[in-house]
């Protein structure tokens, strides 16, 4: 079967072509990323004293990680903070992804302008707002005191309760966006005739609309679960040194404490968890849901 | 779902409020920063006691906002414009050549915004630190590149995938030449991926604080350190002004692109925004 010709194909020179149009690309990855990783990785495995260990290597660093109780508190209350967020977030955004379905050409428009302003704004500018919304005189406080269900403010900024808050609103358009884009695909004629066979709608739903959603959610939700797992200026905006997440621990140890071999075991413990979470959650996805995902 | 449906079906009426509570909640912290920002107070209050545009003019005493802004752009569009050039490149490879192990490439180029973005910061600065050229300009901006690379490529691939070889095809079949081609053809398909992916690659830039942190030192500053810094150190409602501006002029940039190029359906048609390729395993 002859395949399409583009002019790019044209002539024998897809390597070179190939070479060409990867090249600085490539370069530049490879130089400046995959290289300061490896570089990383055997940093975390230096011995603290040259020429000990095995060849040259030695997990001393992870056995001083294992036996902190500042990093595996630090561990728990990231995993923590990251677990709600993502359920908060999905919570949140499945029913407005389903909303955005539905709703008319100017509501769905205006809906998804919002959506990609806030997920092209400032994490700053967005991270303030809600120390601004929760502030002492803030409006949130305000409310509840003329609601008659408070005395005096109560001091919810500098929080883990905070920095949960602001992970969803950051979260939200990296969740929606993906299910929509999922719901988009789904024929309407499916929860037609469904619906039309007799199924309640919240039947169709559950049962249509959700599992063939599937491939949108797991996105969504590995996407938020991982942006949490690594938050860094969120935690370090809205929380404390007391509700600290793994992101900062380790940056302060390279920007404090200097310490930098400890520092990096500890980033790398940090992708190591993440991601061997993310591929548990995709076999459970996969077997749970029989979801290409 | 007919629109008569709506009205009648509870569970329609339910969907809807709850679509109406998420981008309420989403838009909030906007609507009480931007009313914060017009207080006359010396600290935070919601609603403010009295009016004033003060906190605009003081946006102007956040510590080196000047050169903070300078360099910031400077950071951004360089990292924008390459971060793009490079990516037309990458994008072209993947969609339209027969190349071996693409999946691999394309992992490996999307990879980067999959990683914790302090440990890219920290892989980084070790190593300019044993290159010797830390704390520069340039090395900031090499790190924003890895950073915001995935980006346009992403993009790129979308409008890319979306646009039609045959085009190109019957340019060379009545005898274009393949550059003059791919200026008159593929180019201009390629413009919503061009835009979008530009437009994230400087926005991600422009706001990185986590990159930069451990990449600038001494003279070299860019905006969101400052602007952090502000916010840790002060209380009132300077950075409420400073956050007003920022979002208005975000939210004309990207009315005016999806009027223009429907930057917009491009992203959800590639599945899930720019920021989709984050999961990237």
């Amino acid at each position: 079967m002859a395949e399409a010709v583009t002019p790019l194909r044209q002539g024998s020179g897809t390597g070179l072509a190939a070479a060409c149009l990867l090249g600085p690309a490539a370069v530049l990855l490879i130089a400046f990323y995959a290289i300061p990783f490896l570089r990383m990785i055997t940093e975390s495995l230096a011995p603290a004293n040259a020429g000990a260990g095995w060849m040259g290597m030695s997990v001393e660093h992870f056995e001083r990680l294992a036996s902190s109780g500042r990093v595996q508190r630090a561990f728990t209350r990231t995993l923590r903070i990251s677990g709600w967020a993502t359920l908060i977030t999905l919570v949140i955004s499945f029913p407005l992804a389903l909303y955005l379905v539905r709703a008319g050409r100017t509501i769905r428009t205006a809906f998804l302008i919002a959506l990609f302003v806030s997920l092209a704004s400032s994490l700053i500018v967005r991270n303030y707002g809600w120390l601004v919304t929760l502030a002492d005189a803030g409006p949130v406080n305000r409310l509840l005191i003329a609601l008659g269900f408070l005395n005096a403010p109560l001091r919810m900024v500098y929080s883990e309760g905070a920095t949960i808050v602001a992970l969803v609103h950051y979260a939200i358009p990296f969740m929606t966006l993906p299910i929509f884009a999922a719901l988009l695909r789904i024929p309407s004629s499916l929860s037609d005739s469904a619906a039309s066979l007799g199924a309640a709608p919240w039947r169709v739903i559950r049962d249509v609309i959700w599992p063939l959603a599937m491939p949108g959610v797991f996105g969504g939700v590995v996407l938020t679960f991982a942006l949490s797992m690594s938050a860094f200026v969120t935690p370090l905006m809205l929380g404390s040194p007391a509700t600290a997440m793994i992101s900062q621990v380790a940056a302060e140890q390279f920007l404090v404490q200097l310490a930098f071999p400890f520092g990096s075991a500890i980033v790398v413990a940090l992708v190591l968890i993440t991601f061997l979470i993310v591929v548990v959650f995709t076999l459970i996805v996969r077997k749970v849901f029989r979801a290409q995902v | 779902m007919r629109r008569s449906e709506w009205i009648e079906n509870p569970l329609e009426r339910l969907i809807a409020i709850a679509g109406w509570a998420a981008m309420l909640f989403l838009l909030f912290p906007v609507v009480f920063t931007t009313v914060v920002s017009f207080g006359a107070g010396e600290l935070i209050e919601f609603p403010p006691s009295g009016w004033s545009l003060r906190w605009y003019a003081h946006i102007g005493e956040i510590h080196r906002v000047g050169a903070a802004v300078l360099y910031s752009l400077l950071i951004a569009s360089c990292a924008g414009v390459i971060a793009t050039l490079l990516a037309v490149g990458v994008a072209l490879c993947l969609v339209r050549l027969p190349v071996p192990g693409k999946a691999l490439i394309g992992a490996l180029v999307t990879s980067p915004v999959a990683v914790p973005i302090v440990a890219l910061g920290i892989a980084l600065i070790q190593f300019f630190i044993w290159l010797g050229i830390s704390f520069t300009w340039y090395s900031l901006l090499i790190g924003h590149l890895v950073l915001v690379i995935a980006y346009p490529v992403r993009t790129l691939v979308a409008s890319l995938s979306l646009s039609n070889p045959a085009l190109e095809e019957a340019a060379a079949s009545l005898g274009a030449k393949p550059l003059v081609a791919f200026f008159t053809i593929t180019l201009p398909q390629m413009k919503p991926g061009l835009i979008s992916g530009f437009l994230f690659a400087f926005l991600i830039s422009f706001d990185n604080y986590p990159i930069s942190i451990f990449l600038v030192r001494g003279a070299l500053t860019v905006l969101p350190i400052e602007v952090f810094n502000y916010i840790s150190q002060n209380f009132d409602p300077t950075p409420a002004a400073f956050s007003t501006i920022y979002t208005l002029l975000l939210a004309l940039v990207i009315v005016w692109a999806e009027r223009r190029w429907s930057i917009i359906s491009l992203s959800v048609a590639s599945e899930g925004g720019p920021g989709g390729k984050r999961s990237d395993r």
